[in-house]
């Protein structure tokens, strides 16, 4: 579905991404770990037109979508659910939601999309009419990612959803992330940590200083000596 | 009971009062257009005051220059708020997106527009001669409520500016533009992000405002006169609404227009016209000094 082939990226000077490959499945979660600060999230903007400087190849569904605008994969059905949420803090809850669907290809599909997100989020249907900056963490989180649903992307890109939620809380996104999933959703996660996620991932990468420095499946992860080392510190 | 002087008063009082309430509305009007612009692209308009003069030379030039003084104001406004938005637009296009892709573009808008107001200002030299302009009133006639005697167009202009600013408020709340421009407003990465295309928003935005203040000026010409020097002026004037009601606080901008407006009204009737922009600024100062947030502003 997603293909990524020999990526480079900037910020300014900064050159953040170095030769980066990855690929993704249609169906798939896929994950990519790495310590903070190491270019997981230049990764995932990049990816979602979020990026000034890049070079190299990103073909999604056989097309290359390098340097197009936002906007445009927005409507091609990529979503990018930020790290820090990006809400819009002094409207509601569904008004945030309706902005999810801003996007021409999405407008069809609104009403359905909301129904579904209010089964998957019955918390967001009991707070529709709330102001998103008046909630707690973790439900901002959840509007993030429903929000991204709401553009009925088919490729989501979700930037660590579980930093700084307690492990109940993080435990119920992991399980809708899951739920998404199975509704028929390619997802592709940046997390800081294996543990979470190691259930959840069909393939798992790992990005230190800009490079991919491990591939493989959750199993080859956790059996991996030096993953141990910079993860668990072990 | 009363004295006849103190009935006299109480009529002139009254007056005051109807022509604080109508100035202060088109000042309502002016202020919610640069809040809005300013509120969404973060970006000062140096020329806002002309685009006010635009408006009022448009009516002009539409019903005295091309002689189409039947149509009367409804023809006016059919033709020009139309050109205001499309000026307001191709202007924003043409001449301030190309700076938001820089450094410090805010700096470099801001020079930018000063140097538009310059040229629209010179432009209406040229055009339309030094001298002033005026516009008739929109309605002739009075009301008259026992003694207390209202000019309609005083009515018509209030009605007006607060139409058209709850107007601007419904498209906000209600319609998928007016949602995206609060989007940006509020979270123009979070925009992005659901691929709201916000340069279109931005344009769209200053658009808008040129047509609030546009329609601000065709409404006030009719009791002030149209002055191609007066862009300057009258930018001071919103701005001084804007930055009391609390940069980026639409509520504050009313509340601030209509305190503006009724102080104007009571200083230039007890101590003279000229008293009312020391006022006015000497206002601004303390506020600023005390609240420098603005009266309602949200600080930073």
């Amino acid at each position: 579905m997603l293909k990524i082939t020999n990526l480079n990226a900037w910020y300014g000077e900064a050159q953040v991404l170095k030769q980066v490959n990855v690929s993704v499945d249609q169906g798939d979660v896929v994950v990519m770990l790495g310590p903070n600060g190491h270019g997981k999230t230049t990764l995932l903007k990049a990816i979602c037109g979020l990026v000034e400087k890049t070079d190299g190849d990103i073909v999604y569904q056989g097309s290359s979508i390098n340097g197009l605008a936002t906007e445009k994969l927005v409507n091609m059905g990529v979503a990018y659910i930020a790290e820090n949420r990006e809400l819009f803090p002094y409207m509601t809850v569904l008004e945030n939601l309706k902005l999810g669907a801003y996007a021409k290809a999405a407008r069809p599909y609104e009403k359905e999309n909301l129904e579904k997100i209010f089964e998957l989020f019955p918390r967001l249907k009991e707070r529709r009419s709330q102001m998103a900056s008046t909630m707690s963490g973790g439900e901002a989180k959840m509007l993030a990612v429903a929000r991204g649903l709401m553009s009925n992307a088919q490729f989501l890109c979700i930037d660590e959803p579980s930093l700084g939620l307690q492990p109940s809380l993080r435990m119920e996104l992991f399980s809708t992330i899951s739920e998404i999933n199975r509704q028929g959703k390619t997802i592709f996660l940046v997390e800081q940590n294996i543990p979470h996620i190691s259930d959840l991932a069909d393939k798992i990468y790992v990005m230190e200083e800009g490079r991919i420095s491990f591939e493989g499946s959750s199993e080859d992860a956790l059996g991996n000596e030096h993953l141990k080392e910079i993860f668990l510190g072990m | 009971m009363f004295s006849e002087d103190t009935i006299l008063l109480f009529y002139e009082i009254t007056d005051v009062i109807i022509a604080g309430l109508s100035t202060g509305s088109v000042y309502a009007l002016m202020a919610v257009g640069m809040t809005l612009v300013y509120g969404v692209t973060k970006a000062f308009n140096f020329a806002y005051g002309d685009f006010f003069n635009m408006g009022g030379y448009l009516a002009w030039m539409i019903m005295f220059g091309l002689g189409l003084e039947f149509g009367g104001y409804p023809l006016v406004m059919i033709l020009v708020l139309p050109i205001l938005f499309i000026v307001g637009y191709a202007l924003e296009k043409l001449l301030v997106a190309p700076l938001r892709k820089r450094e410090d573009w805010e700096n470099k808008v801001m020079m930018m527009t000063l140097g538009l107001a310059l040229f629209l200002t010179s432009l209406y030299m040229v055009v339309f001669g030094v001298r002033m302009k005026s516009l008739p009133p929109i309605l002739e006639g009075t009301l008259e409520v026992g003694q207390l005697v209202f000019a309609y167009q005083d009515i018509m202009i209030f009605v007006m500016s607060i139409s058209s600013i709850l107007a601007l408020g419904w498209v906000l709340n209600n319609t998928r533009v007016g949602l995206a421009v609060r989007a940006v407003a509020q979270n123009p990465v979070g925009a992005t992000i659901v691929g709201i295309p916000k340069e279109k928003i931005f344009a769209t935005t200053f658009a808008i405002s040129t047509v609030m203040v546009g329609f601000g000026g065709i409404l006030l010409s009719q009791k002030w006169f149209i002055n191609p020097n007066s862009g300057g002026i009258i930018m001071v004037k919103a701005w001084v609404v804007t930055a009391l009601g609390g940069m980026g606080s639409i509520r504050g901008g009313l509340f601030a227009a209509f305190i503006i407006g009724m102080l104007e009204a009571f200083v230039g009737w007890f101590f003279g016209m000229s008293y009312s922009m020391i006022a006015l600024f000497g206002l601004l100062l303390a506020t600023l000094v005390f609240r420098p947030q603005g009266l309602m502003g949200k600080g930073e």
